[in-house]
């Protein structure tokens, strides 16, 4: 944030002590839009097809409501940078052979790639994949499974967002005040 | 602040009254107090200048702002700060305030792990330090002595109280005052407010344990406007650095206050080689520095030494500053000198469900939690059975947010409509043990390993020893139960594994005793054998207790200073 911004949301804060919307205190520090997935945008390390199949999936884990899904919150982007230089070479081979065999299981099932599978036939793999996960993390299993890499680096990408921060939940760089027992309905939503 | 980095001067012409070295909590404090009682002070800084405001470069970016959206670079962190990365305070935020461990390696011995974490700039550790703020008491100076463990302080409660006041008065520290003995009352800022949670724990426990008692963290952080100081704003994560000043910070607090003196020069980039001890006066007469861009060799002359370069680095320059005089190291003729090393041992607790409360929740972000006081070894009837000394806890009860989805089964509509609502109450309890000395934690120059500017590096040799351990087994189950009998559903004990000096309170290796055959330091914090030299970092502590120690720091520093100058008017101090 450069000085002139900082100085605005300081004097904003001292003037309405901190009384201040959480949209327009978004729109004051953001000072961009949301890096949603860009027209042309080219991931690094996953492929063109995985990336489409990411896509499908993180929508899967959070979807498109009132407020927009995980794929256009730019989830796909950030899976893929995590993919990219922040993750070990080993995990990202077990991520990208999990993402395989979800196409696999598919056809072995149903003879169809995810893509082409009816949307209950997905949801019964998802869900037990997501069962899966859960028990494998009560179990503190490692490696755990890929579906609770993509579940876990789906949340994190989708609330750290702009728009899962402060569409989805709710986002305040400078509260101004600190109050420590206020009736829910009045605070709102989950602090992102 | 405008920090006009003036120039230096080197070399025989200029003699400066006082060189403080270090920038940190206990470097600003000597600088303010030194300068305010009419010392010309140099203040040497090893790390890059850093400004207040403009250089608090991620103060308020979100997540989305950053490249890992504030999980690390990890690969990049491996590379350049494998050491510092593995502290807590550390983030992708605040990185930069954290050293390169390339550039600045230390050793230990593979099988005991020592972290050393350090901020080589302007401000030091001051910009990213944890603000919680606790006096000592005679529970803590008379424990060695009652004991009979080690040596005794030279000090007690008294003589550092009024020294207290001072420094809370200035830094502006908010807190609740408890009338409970084992942790004096400060000059208090008004507390910040509970959490429903925390406000129903606190009554269970103080219910179930009367003499317990739970208060919420005295802390650095301005509740009120202060000395020219904003007034916290709740956005969080104050070691990114403030620029209203709302957390005691050198760069926000005292450093400005030494500079508006007009007798406070800065050098940045200045690594102290050694201090210069004229055998014929038996006196320091100077530093040696390393300009650490350019690595020329300076000089700077004095009439007394403030090391205020952190407990280990002050300790270092000591040992690195030989004579024929002090072969083993600047004013260790007792030969504890690097001895005695602690810090406060932690990462376990308890942790618990609180029931209920569905419609309560809280705004903004309080940079700050709860304070369970010491309630083991106070007297008689508190006594354990299985160690001696205690231990605090720190923690907080919120609402758990949208990473309970991670763990929960759950996708789609139905799971994001549910983490749009937070979760339940949960309080978590974290204590922080009281280590005691033993002369085996120790450090020494490595005798092979040197830095890039051609200096030994430090040899750390620190493990817990048998108080440590059995305290340990208390501080998970004491925790546990106490979550228990306040209603807590779900409550689990945790432990992790605590590697000596991740706790960032490293204390000792230049004791401060009455006797000079076994300590380094007199009570006003002086070299034994050099009396116009000062250690008042943590490295003077002759024992830990369990609080957090940079207050005790920040009012050893100030008292010394006083007592420095005032000697030095009498002319009782032998100066350079």
């Amino acid at each position: 944030m450069d000085v002139s911004r900082r100085e605005a949301l300081h004097r904003l804060t001292v003037l309405v002590g901190g009384a201040i919307s959480a949209p327009t205190m978004g729109a004051i520090l953001s000072g961009y839009r949301a890096k949603a997935q860009p027209p042309g945008w080219i991931p690094q390390t996953l492929t063109t097809d995985q990336a489409k199949l990411v896509g499908i999936l993180v929508d899967r884990i959070i979807p498109t409501t009132d407020t927009p899904g995980a794929k256009d919150a730019g989830v796909v982007v950030f899976i893929d940078r995590l993919l990219d230089d922040w993750v070990q070479p080993d995990a990202r081979g077990r991520f990208l052979t999990g993402l395989a065999a979800v196409d696999e299981q598919i056809r072995e099932a149903h003879g169809v790639v995810f893509h082409d599978a009816t949307q209950a036939q997905q949801n019964a793999l998802l869900n037990r994949l997501d069962q899966e996960a859960v028990q494998a993390r009560r179990e503190r299993a490692h490696p755990l499974p890929f579906f609770a890499s993509l579940k876990e680096w789906t949340l994190v990408g989708y609330y750290t967002s702009e728009v899962g921060a402060t569409q989805e939940l709710q986002w305040l760089a400078a509260p101004g005040r600190y109050d420590g027992d206020l009736p829910l309905e009045e605070v709102g939503p989950t602090w992102a | 602040m405008g920090m006009s980095l003036q120039t230096a001067q080197t070399g025989r012409a200029k003699v400066y009254d006082a060189i403080v070295v270090g920038s940190g909590i206990t470097g600003g404090w000597a600088a303010k107090e030194l300068t305010e009682k009419g010392l010309e002070v140099l203040l040497l800084e090893r790390g890059r200048p850093v400004r207040h405001v403009v250089d608090y470069i991620t103060e308020h970016k979100a997540p989305w702002e950053m490249e890992y959206r504030g999980r690390g670079d990890r690969q990049g962190s491996k590379e350049d700060q494998f050491i510092q990365s593995q502290a807590g305070p550390f983030n992708e935020y605040n990185a930069h305030f954290f050293v390169n461990d390339r550039e600045n390696p230390y050793t230990f011995d593979d099988a005991k792990p020592f972290l050393w974490i350090r901020g080589y700039q302007l401000g030091g550790r001051s910009i990213t330090w944890g603000r919680q703020s606790y006096r000592w008491s005679d529970l803590d100076f008379e424990a060695n002595a009652r004991e009979g463990i080690e040596i005794d302080w030279p000090i007690r409660y008294a003589d550092l109280e009024p020294w207290y006041d001072h420094v809370e008065r200035f830094i502006g520290l908010s807190g609740q005052a408890e009338g409970m003995p084992q942790l004096p009352d400060s000059q208090f800022l008004p507390p910040m407010p509970f959490t429903a949670g925390e406000e129903r724990v606190k009554k269970g426990i103080e219910r179930a344990f009367p003499d317990r008692r739970m208060t919420i963290g005295r802390s650095a952080v301005l509740t009120q406007p202060h000395n020219g100081r904003g007034i916290c704003h709740y956005c969080g994560p104050c070691p990114r650095g403030c620029s209203v000043g709302a957390y005691f910070c050198s760069l926000s607090s005292t450093l400005p206050v030494a500079l508006e003196t007009g007798k406070l020069t800065i050098r940045t980039h200045s690594i102290v080689h050694s201090l210069m001890y004229d055998e014929a006066r038996e006196a320091v007469t100077g530093v040696r520095v390393i300009d650490a861009e350019t690595h020329e060799n300076l000089e700077f002359r004095c009439r007394t030494v403030f090391l205020c370069a952190s407990a280990l680095a002050s300790t270092q320059i000591l040992m690195m500053s030989t004579s024929a005089r002090f072969p083993d190291g600047l004013g260790n003729s007792s030969g504890v000198l690097g001895h005695y090393l602690m810090d406060h041992h932690f990462k376990l607790g308890a942790f618990g469900t609180v029931p209920g409360l569905e419609d309560r929740y809280y705004y903004g972000r309080r940079p700050n939690g709860i304070y369970l006081m010491r309630f083991r070894n106070l007297d008689a009837r508190t006594r354990h059975p299985d160690f001696v000394r205690g231990y605090g806890c720190q923690g907080g009860a919120g609402r758990e947010g949208w990473g309970r989805g991670v763990a929960e089964a759950g996708l789609g509509a139905a799971l994001k409509s549910r983490l749009r609502t937070p979760g339940p109450w949960r309080m978590a309890l974290s204590a922080f043990g009281e280590m005691l000395p033993r002369h085996d934690n120790h450090v020494t120059l490595d005798p092979y390993v040197t830095d890039a500017w051609g200096l030994p590096v430090l040899r750390v040799h620190c493990t817990m020893g048998e108080n440590e351990l059995a305290m340990r087994r208390d501080m998970k189950l004491a925790g546990a139960e106490m979550l228990e009998a306040a209603g807590c559903t779900d409550v689990q004990p945790w432990e992790d594994v605590y590697r000596p000096g991740e706790g960032i309170h490293e204390m000792g290796t230049a004791r401060m005793g009455r006797d000079p055959r076994t300590s380094v330091l007199n009570s006003w914090n002086q070299l034994h054998d050099v009396p116009n030299v000062f250690v008042t970092d943590g490295a003077c502590m002759t024992s830990a207790a369990c609080q957090n120690p940079s207050l005790t720091y920040m009012a050893l520093t100030a008292r010394a200073a006083d007592y420095a100058v005032q000697a030095m008017n009498r002319g009782e101090l032998k100066v350079g």
